[in-house]
């Protein structure tokens, strides 16, 4: 496979590309979806493909090859084409290398799973224990292994594997809970801890009342606050910024989010997301983006990094740079500690559907999810429904008051695109609304 | 593509060889194209050339999925193996059946005058760079402009153990654009989403320079004379992207059998509506809402599902009680009923699940000039900006972008951020005046896992509700 990356990027560059990047990819995953407390199917892949992003007098293409026996054709064929595309004036290059790659590799045992079903009767049976009728989500051994080669010298290996498992238990079609787990060991999966947690959530959730519209102090659950994280990093992308498609536009050096808002992006961290290099082959790394609430950099690529004037953070994609995985500093204080910041207000445990009406002013809402309850000094007093989180991601950022002293590694269909890491937290002031009556 | 067909033809028997009751297995190609201009400049073009095979096998009542792009007889064979050896080892308690369907042989294709294959990069590019020149031109502070232009050849053999054998062709076109303007402090942000099935001719039906400009002018207007939007209750005159999003969310997604029946419990969903509950009632008589994958040139065109069943029109609400769920095989089995060819997979290594096709309000006869003659005062919301609905598809928000004050049946000033945040029997309930001036947009509907979001087109007539809160 390391040939073939190597192969891509030589023809392309014997056909007049200044610039090629070639990552051949090997997908193994293998996937369960459940409902209804049993399997609904049962997924495989066996996926060889390459991702090759050319350059020729400044006009950028990218494809993906699926038959790499005709590899040589694909690249013809995508040159004829970038020939007959226009210059990128923004384009500025790509990393050179060659560069030193930590030495990861992914547990043996994972590698070696073939069969999920037991992790998902463990999820299935700690929701049940606590009280959950039906369950439904997804256990996944995630497997790629990347072969990367480009043009400015850099050659690169990355074998990836790892585990997860979405749940979410209901008691009823109003009452429900949602647990995650994910890892990159065996050891350290916990699908029966992600199952109790849905369950014991679901539980708490019964006969939830109709919530009513204010400004709240609201407990974020790890999930929940993972949404928010992950919004955060999305728009951080400079790629992002340029496009208007973020609230962070000429914000850097200025206060975004509370002084007890630490956030910072890793690739190169224990994470199911974690990956040695970028789309360019810049070894990942950490970059504080925020730093106790102000804001440091956004994140970049070669190209982006030129045109703020900085150097790329190594968060290249093909074509746009973008988040590998968020961290969120954590707080000091122990869950029962922040249970108790909580007066008078809600917590929240998960959500979807976030959209903004202003992306450039952050102004969006959401749509809290599973349970939903009413906190009166740091006691669960009552199950509620039917809410929408109307606010703005500054706002809502600024406001964090306190953090949990113990982060959770969340990824989430749709809502957490990324792994964030991230505690409980508290924010205070957060709009709630509902549908009128 | 007769090598492919083979390879499709091997799996479905293989699989039954293997010990599957029921195999299918489909063959995709699909040729993208990809062109994203950003703030004037062609940032990348991307260009695809994708093609595998999926299989899908029921054995021990149990369903197992494999997809491979090594389109080799052994790669094949691979893949069936994994597909039989994985539902196998389902251990299921209740055994998934399929509903009976009739078996198909047929080749469809939807027509294109002017080929997209045809159709020169160049011209592709100058179609958005040329209007993106028009929009700058008029003058107003476009802080940020993108539009995506993007065609897709999709090319498809699909055959089942039952003896169904079927080729498709689907050329699709699509233009989305994004853009930012600002006037001293504020900031108007619209995104529009245009469809077609079939070539390149379908760029002259979207008049995107014209439609493109008048956006660009309405949202100057709205910055420049709009004022707060009234609060309260009132009427409502919902314009054709109002009424597709509305009849999208809140009918068309919890009418899908597979989330009635909770296998998307824990991604896209459930529904508010129970697997019981045809003929609930969740609107006024006038309320009629269909989904139509036969609607020619929507983007989601299609004659036959993933599945190998026969595309319809399907009546999801009818005279405001819900007629009919969309289905596939399995959940019609467990439902009792047959497969409305809903169907449907984003590439070939995914299983087909229920979607949507082209899902809109059925037109009726009222002009708009009629609906807001009645308006004593109220809202005229033509378009919507940000828009979200909870995941019974029972709460729903639509914001407005283009909206005015209507007073005794005169369009006065645009009114910004118009917020519509009703329940769906609400909404539907209100609903008083449908019109005639049926109108589809594009776009991408998200469901399953992993993720896949589909070609979907929604639409309507402007429609007219009565007495409702907004802020």
């Amino acid at each position: 496979m390391e040939d073939i990356a190597s192969r891509i990027v030589d023809k392309a560059v014997s056909l007049g590309c200044q610039d090629a990047v070639a990552d051949v990819i090997e997908n193994r995953s293998y996937q369960i979806r459940f409902a209804r407390n049993e399997a609904v199917i049962s997924n495989q892949w066996r996926e060889s493909s390459a991702s090759v992003f050319l350059v020729h007098d400044r006009r950028v293409v990218a494809t993906d090859i699926k038959d790499l026996t005709k590899a040589d054709e694909a690249v013809e064929r995508l040159v004829k084409t970038a020939k007959a595309s226009q210059p990128n004036p923004e384009y500025a290059g790509i990393a050179k290398g060659p560069f030193r790659y930590a030495r990861t590799r992914p547990d043996p045992k994972v590698l070696s799973l073939d069969e999920g079903g037991k992790y998902v009767e463990a999820a299935v049976g700690g929701a049940v224990d606590q009280g959950a009728k039906e369950c439904a989500g997804s256990f996944w051994k995630y497997e790629d292994e990347h072969f990367l080669a480009t043009s400015n010298g850099v050659e690169g290996h990355d074998h990836r594997a790892s585990l997860y498992l979405s749940i979410r238990a209901l008691v009823s079609l109003e009452s429900s809970g949602h647990g995650i787990a994910c890892a990159t060991k065996l050891s350290q999966f916990t699908p029966e801890k992600a199952g109790q947690k849905a369950g014991h959530i679901a539980s708490l959730a019964r006969a939830p009342k109709s919530g009513k519209a204010g400004r709240y102090t609201v407990l974020f659950d790890p999930l929940i606050f993972g949404s928010l994280t992950d919004q955060v990093g999305g728009r951080l992308s400079a790629w992002a910024v340029l496009a208007g498609l973020s609230p962070f536009g000429k914000k850097v050096g200025k206060r975004v989010a509370s002084p007890a808002l630490t956030l910072y992006d890793d690739g190169s961290a224990d994470s199911i997301a974690r990956k040695r290099f970028d789309a360019e082959g810049v070894p990942t790394r950490r970059n504080v983006l925020v730093n106790k609430g102000i804001l440091k950099t956004y994140l970049h690529n070669t190209s982006t990094a030129k045109k703020f004037k900085t150097k790329t953070t190594g968060n290249a994609g093909l074509v746009s740079p973008d988040s590998h995985a968020v961290f969120v500093k954590p707080g000091d204080r122990s869950r029962d500690e922040i249970f108790s910041e909580v007066k008078d207000g809600l917590w929240l445990t998960n959500t979807w559907y976030t959209r903004y009406q202003s992306y450039v002013n952050g102004d969006l809402s959401t749509i809290p999810r599973d349970g939903i309850f009413h906190i009166r000094n740091g006691e669960v007093v009552g199950a509620l429904k039917d809410i929408r989180l109307t606010d703005n991601l500054l706002h809502l950022m600024k406001n964090i008051v306190a953090l949990g002293d113990e982060p959770e590694q969340m990824m989430w269909w749709g809502e957490v695109s990324v792994p964030n890491f991230v505690p409980y937290a508290v924010i205070k002031d957060v709009g709630i609304t509902k549908s009128a009556e | 593509m007769n090598a492919e067909m083979d390879l499709v033809d091997f799996a479905v028997d293989h699989a039954r060889t293997k010990g599957a009751t029921y195999a299918e297995a489909r063959f995709e190609k699909q040729e993208p194209e990809n062109f994203i201009l950003k703030n004037g400049v062609l940032d990348a073009l991307y260009v695809g050339h994708d093609q595998g095979i999926g299989v899908r096998v029921l054995a021990n009542g149990a369903l197992g999925f494999a997809a491979t792009n090594t389109l080799t007889k052994s790669a094949v064979r691979g893949i069936v193996d994994d597909a039989v050896k994985i539902a196998k080892a389902s251990r299921r308690k209740t055994k998934i059946t399929f509903a009976q369907e009739d078996s198909i042989a047929m080749n469809w294709s939807v027509p294109e005058s002017k080929k997209l294959a045809d159709v020169p990069v160049e011209e592709k590019i100058a179609e958005i760079r040329d209007v993106d020149k028009e929009v700058t031109g008029l003058g107003f502070k476009l802080a940020a402009r993108f539009f995506n232009l993007s065609d897709n050849r999709i090319r498809k053999y699909f055959a089942n153990s039952e003896g169904s054998h079927i080729e498709s062709y689907s050329p699709r076109l699509r233009v989305f654009y994004f853009l930012t303007m600002l006037e001293g402090a504020a900031v108007e942000q619209t995104a529009r989403n245009y469809g077609w099935s079939g070539g390149w001719e379908g760029v002259s039906t979207w008049g995107l320079s014209d439609r493109v400009i008048a956006e660009a002018r309405s949202m100057h207007k709205s910055l420049t004379e709009g004022k707060k939007s009234p609060e309260g209750k009132m009427d409502l005159v919902a314009g054709p992207q109002v009424a597709g999003i509305a009849s999208h969310e809140s009918c068309g997604h919890p009418t899908e059998a597979d989330r009635v029946l909770g296998r998307e419990a824990a991604q896209a969903g459930k529904s508010f509506i129970p697997p019981e509950g045809i003929g609930m009632k969740v609107g006024s008589e006038l309320v009629n809402v269909v989904d139509d994958p036969t609607v020619e040139h929507a983007i989601a065109y299609y004659q036959t599902d993933d599945e190998g069943v026969k595309a319809r029109r399907r009546y999801l609400y009818k005279e405001g009680r819900v007629r009919e769920f969309l289905q596939n095989r399995e959940t019609a089995a467990a439902l009792h009923t047959r497969s409305n060819g809903a169907a449907r997979a984003v590439n070939y290594n995914v299983e087909a699940i229920v979607r949507m096709a082209n899902t809109f309000v059925e037109p009726k006869d009222h002009t708009v000039e009629e609906m807001l003659e009645d308006v004593k005062f109220g809202v005229y919301m033509k378009t919507f900006m940000e828009w979200n609905i909870d995941d019974k598809r029972y709460n729903a928000k639509y914001a407005g972008r283009e909206a005015y004050l209507v007073e005794n049946g005169e369009v006065k000033h645009p009114v910004r951020n118009t917020i519509i945040e009703l329940t769906t029997p609400a909404f539907w309930s209100a609903v008083d005046a449908v019109g005639k001036d049926l109108y589809f947009e594009a776009g991408f509907c998200g469901k399953s896992d992993p993720g896949q979001a589909l070609d979907a087109s929604m639409g309507g007539p402007t429609i007219r509700l009565r007495n409702v809160y907004l802020r």
